[in-house]
């Protein structure tokens, strides 16, 4: 068993032990998780490109995932990001064997976190979490709120890719 | 000894409030009712903060907006609250229900509530049991304000997320460390401008009882 191997299945335990707690209100409590390495990166940006750009290469150059794009849609409160072969995957793949859905995105926590801390966004949550185990692909849906008075700035999310 | 089933049966979450100051000593038996609800070990891990100030209400208020709207507007974008509110037939009901859920509307209504009650638990005393005390603190508050005739509300989404329970804890001058105090929830209070005509339909025991082991209908 490497460290990856490890750290991975260290996680899969405390997810699984955080939701058996908490049950589905356990993801609103991990926004955190993950962010200690994005925030040793000092990123630097004053537009929502320039930051998840930087978030981007400071992830690849990390290893932390092979390649990575995003997109910003739904009347610009979607945040769409687009992974292959993260480190994390097979934290997701045994999960849910496990009959968890996985709710922890590091990468994604490390992104929204440095559009609060860096841009000032008002807040954000990390809505949906989907992986395909045989590509290697994870698409992950964020919600990000720059202002107060872009909560309930509705669309159909489903259209967005 | 007083049954107190019907007092039970007939609590409801009561988010209308009159404006009326609730009297001292209302207030008084509702937090001794707190002070007697069941705890592990006798550990007592609540702390009680009263509100009533209107300026600290207000950033209550819009914190809980911004809580509940944020994940909403989400839930709904992804189809899931539409599915939550299919039982509502009248298309243009159904469409204010969701826009007041989706714009965090409907957790606002800490910013009408003549007191607020957040309840928080100390992690520095030993307790094992935090979340599960303070859960039967605030039933036992419901309760009383229930008997009382106020109307009260639990609310715990404002709190739910790391950086909002965060600035929840900032604006009441809590300590912020991870391992000082957990916020659960907040209770609003007040005088009911609202009876609730539908109380949400409740499973019938058959559904939810088992005799002697999981899955066992039959009663023994």
């Amino acid at each position: 068993m490497d460290n990856v191997e490890h750290f991975n299945n260290m996680l899969v335990r405390l997810e699984e032990l955080l939701y058996h707690e908490l049950s589905g209100c356990a993801a609103w409590k991990v926004e955190l998780v993950g962010v200690d390495f994005i925030q040793s990166k000092k990123i630097e940006g004053n537009t929502e490109k320039e930051v998840i750009d930087h978030c981007i290469k400071e992830i690849t150059a990390g290893g932390l995932v092979k390649s990575m794009t995003y997109s910003i849609g739904g009347k610009g409160v979607l945040l769409s990001l687009k992974m292959k072969d993260c480190v994390h995957l097979p934290k997701e793949i045994r999960l849910k064997k496990d009959g968890i859905h996985p709710y922890i995105c590091p990468i994604a926590n490390m992104i929204l976190d440095q559009l609060i801390e860096k841009l000032n966004y008002e807040t954000t949550y990390l809505a949906k979490l989907d992986f395909n185990e045989k590509t290697g692909e994870c698409k992950v849906k964020c919600a990000i709120y720059q202002t107060p008075d872009k909560i309930g700035l509705v669309s159909d999310w489903s259209k967005e890719e | 000894m007083d049954d107190i089933l019907e007092v039970i049966k007939t609590r409801k979450s009561i988010r209308r409030y009159k404006s009326d100051p609730i009297p001292d000593d209302i207030l008084d038996k509702i937090l001794e009712a707190a002070r007697w609800a069941p705890t592990g070990e006798n550990y007592q891990p609540w702390r009680l903060i009263v509100i009533k100030n209107p300026e600290t209400k207000k950033k209550i208020g819009d914190l809980a907006k911004l809580g509940s709207g944020s994940r909403m507007t989400a839930w709904y974008c992804l189809g899931e609250m539409q599915r939550r509110f299919e039982e509502i037939q009248d298309p243009v009901k159904r469409a204010e229900v969701l826009r007041f859920m989706y714009s965090g509307e409907v957790s606002e209504f800490a910013k009408q509530a003549p007191v607020i009650i957040a309840v928080i638990g100390t992690l520095m005393e030993g307790s094992v049991d935090v979340p599960y005390d303070l859960s039967a603190c605030i039933e036992n508050i419901l309760l009383e304000a229930h008997s009382l005739g106020l109307g009260a509300c639990w609310v715990h989404g404002p709190v739910a997320s790391t950086r909002d329970a965060a600035k929840f804890k900032k604006i009441l001058k809590i300590p912020t460390g991870m391992g000082e105090y957990k916020v659960i929830a907040y209770v609003a209070l007040g005088w009911p401008a609202e009876a609730r005509k539908h109380p949400r339909p409740k499973k019938p025991l058959e559904e939810m009882v088992y005799w002697e082991e999981f899955g066992r209908k039959e009663r023994a």
